[in-house]
């Protein structure tokens, strides 16, 4: 379900709980009104009670006939007035207390009559007449004090459900609102930790998903964004390659020029003085030749083991001290970087058998990654300590910076590869490898994106 | 009749060489030097005709020496010759007031003919 249908349900859902209870409240008003407007007929006919009892008593008292007839005429009145509010009447109490109450009225209404025909005090009636006046009293003030009674009821239990349903649909609210604001924050955080991983050059780390809410389509269009970037990518190394060549290229081509302008100006020569020229000098010239064919021997050779390092010149060293020349070359960039140094360079340690000078190359090279790694700072670590077996010493080169994408990591020391944003040449690794490959050492990487790269370098220890 | 003076300078020493021994036989005075500073000295004290100098040298680069000559002697005419043969480079020479402008590897013929343009003899 998309999360913009999850809002509008849940906002269904708290507007229709308001709007019953909105009807419930509605509908206890009007029951009240109902019951309010009973109470008022009620108070009226009890009034009227009131009053038909004290012409009653008037008529006992002192045998005024007109009392009589005065109660008649208000018993009509009454029963007139009850059948024009019948209707509310029995929507408060119901016909059957309605029924009760007119009949009440009719049978006092019967002895009233009564005692107008018989004009005879006579006992017995007189307690008849007061027992149906009392009896018609009572029951009419009986049902007003119970529907006042249930008019302070519904009000009270209104105000209860009223109370308690504030509180549900508050929670509700908070609830609905809590749970689906986690889930957005929850796939944002996915698609933060996604493009993160991609920034960090991870392309592949995007899978498509099922859902069909937004985050599902944001992350779909990441991962063709991903695919498109990797595809990309792949150009972008592919040309970085052509161009490290082209620049090797354009350098080996200015170093030929050189000697080869020189035999083409030997042989010009050659050619235009001969005559004059003695055999002695004829050999110098041809030897001239000779010598700058080595010289073209040598670029030749040069560019061939670009990877392989010259011969190596292996003498006893201390490592750490290697370690701090390539330091001290490097503390400016550092410096700059705004890379923190932490060494741990063990003492004691036993001395190895290198050109010092490669491996000081070595090290620059990586030190120099490193700081390219780094372009918002960071920490570096360099350690060294006794390899593992004995006649070696390990070096290792640790950098907090951006890492490098698993599947980069098998082709790190390929000649002409280089991973975006450094601006190398893809020569620098290579070139390391080889040296260290040529002293019979190792050089492993360990890296993960986002935390860090670890470069170890096993070199032989000097053995006498 | 007084020869004209012709001073080459180029790192690489058979440049200097070759040129010497192919310019003479054209009856020119011709001093090599293999880096700017020392030629730039000798031309204190001297005066040469003609300048053939190589453009990129280490220390002082062809263009300063150009600019050098031409301070001391305006009517000193300058040859560049340089390894880089690329449009820019020959543009910058150009426009600096260089007689002409070679790229290596240098033709001697074309050199010698350059240079007699260079002191107006055909």
């Amino acid at each position: 379900m998309k999360i913009e249908h999850k809002i509008i349900l849940s906002d269904v859902f708290n507007v229709a709980l308001i709007a019953l209870i909105g009807f419930f409240a509605f509908q206890n008003l009007n029951l009240v009104l109902t019951k309010l407007r009973f109470v008022e007929i009620a108070d009226d006919l009890n009034a009227s009670f009131l009053e038909m009892r004290l012409s009653e008593k008037n008529y006992f008292l002192y045998k005024d006939e007109a009392a009589l007839s005065d109660i008649k005429e208000k018993i009509d009145k009454t029963m007139g007035s009850i059948d024009v509010v019948k209707k509310d009447i029995i929507r408060a109490v119901g016909e059957n207390d309605l029924a009760q109450l007119k009949s009440h009225l009719e049978r006092y209404a019967a002895v009233i009559e009564e005692a107008g025909k018989n004009k005879t005090k006579d006992i017995e009636l007189e307690l008849k007449l007061r027992a149906e006046g009392k009896r018609l009293k009572e029951f009419s003030e009986s049902i007003t004090h119970l529907e006042r009674t249930r008019v302070n009821d519904i009000i009270s239990s209104s105000k209860e459900v009223l109370f308690y349903s504030f509180w549900a649909i508050f929670l509700s609210a908070i609830i609905v609102s809590h749970f689906i604001s986690q889930k957005i924050l929850g796939s944002l955080r996915k698609i933060e930790r996604l493009t993160k991983s991609i920034s960090e050059g991870n392309f592949h780390a995007v899978e498509r998903v099922e859902s069909r809410d937004e985050i599902g389509s944001v992350i779909n269009a990441i991962h063709s964004m991903s695919e498109e970037l990797s595809n990309r990518e792949e150009q972008i190394i592919q040309s970085k390659k052509l161009s490290s060549l082209g620049i090797l290229t354009a350098g080996v081509a200015h170093e030929l020029t050189n000697p080869l302008n020189n035999i083409s100006m030997i042989a010009q020569t050659y050619g235009d003085l001969y005559d004059k020229l003695s055999r002695e000098e004829r050999i110098e010239f041809m030897n001239k030749v000779e010598g700058e064919t080595e010289r073209i021997k040598e670029i030749v050779k040069n560019l061939l083991d670009f990877s392989k390092p010259k011969e190596v010149n292996l003498n006893e060293a201390d490592i750490n001290s290697t370690v701090q020349k390539a330091l001290r070359l490097m503390q400016n960039t550092l410096d700059i970087s705004n890379i923190g140094l932490k060494l741990a360079l063990r003492e004691g340690i036993p001395h190895v058998f290198i050109d010092e000078n490669q491996i000081h190359q070595v090290l620059v090279n990586l030190i120099t990654n490193a700081v390219h790694a780094m372009p918002a700072g960071g920490k570096l670590f360099i350690a060294t300590r006794p390899g593992k077996d004995k006649d070696s010493v390990e070096v290792t080169v640790m950098d907090t910076g951006k890492g490098i994408p698993p599947e980069f990591l098998p082709h790190i020391f390929d000649p002409f590869f280089s991973t975006k944003g450094e601006g190398g040449t893809g020569l620098g690794l290579s070139v390391s490898y080889g040296i260290i490959k040529n002293h019979k050492g190792d050089i492993r990487v360990e890296s993960k994106p986002g935390v860090g790269t670890t470069f170890t370098i096993d070199l032989p220890a000097y053995t006498g | 009749m007084q020869s004209y003076r012709i001073m080459v300078i180029d790192d690489e020493k058979i440049v200097g060489d070759m040129a010497k021994m192919s310019l003479e036989q054209e009856g020119y005075v011709v001093e090599t030097f293999l880096n700017a500073e020392p030629a730039l000295a000798r031309l204190k004290e001297q005066k040469f005709d003609v300048v053939v100098t190589d453009y990129k040298m280490k220390g002082i680069d062809g263009m300063e020496v150009l600019r050098t000559v031409k301070g001391l002697y305006p009517e000193t005419k300058v040859i560049m010759i340089t390894a880089f043969a690329n449009l820019d480079t020959a543009i910058e020479a150009l426009r600096g007031d260089v007689h002409d402008f070679f790229p290596k590897p240098v033709k001697i013929k074309e050199l010698k003919a350059s240079i007699r343009r260079a002191l107006g003899r055909q």
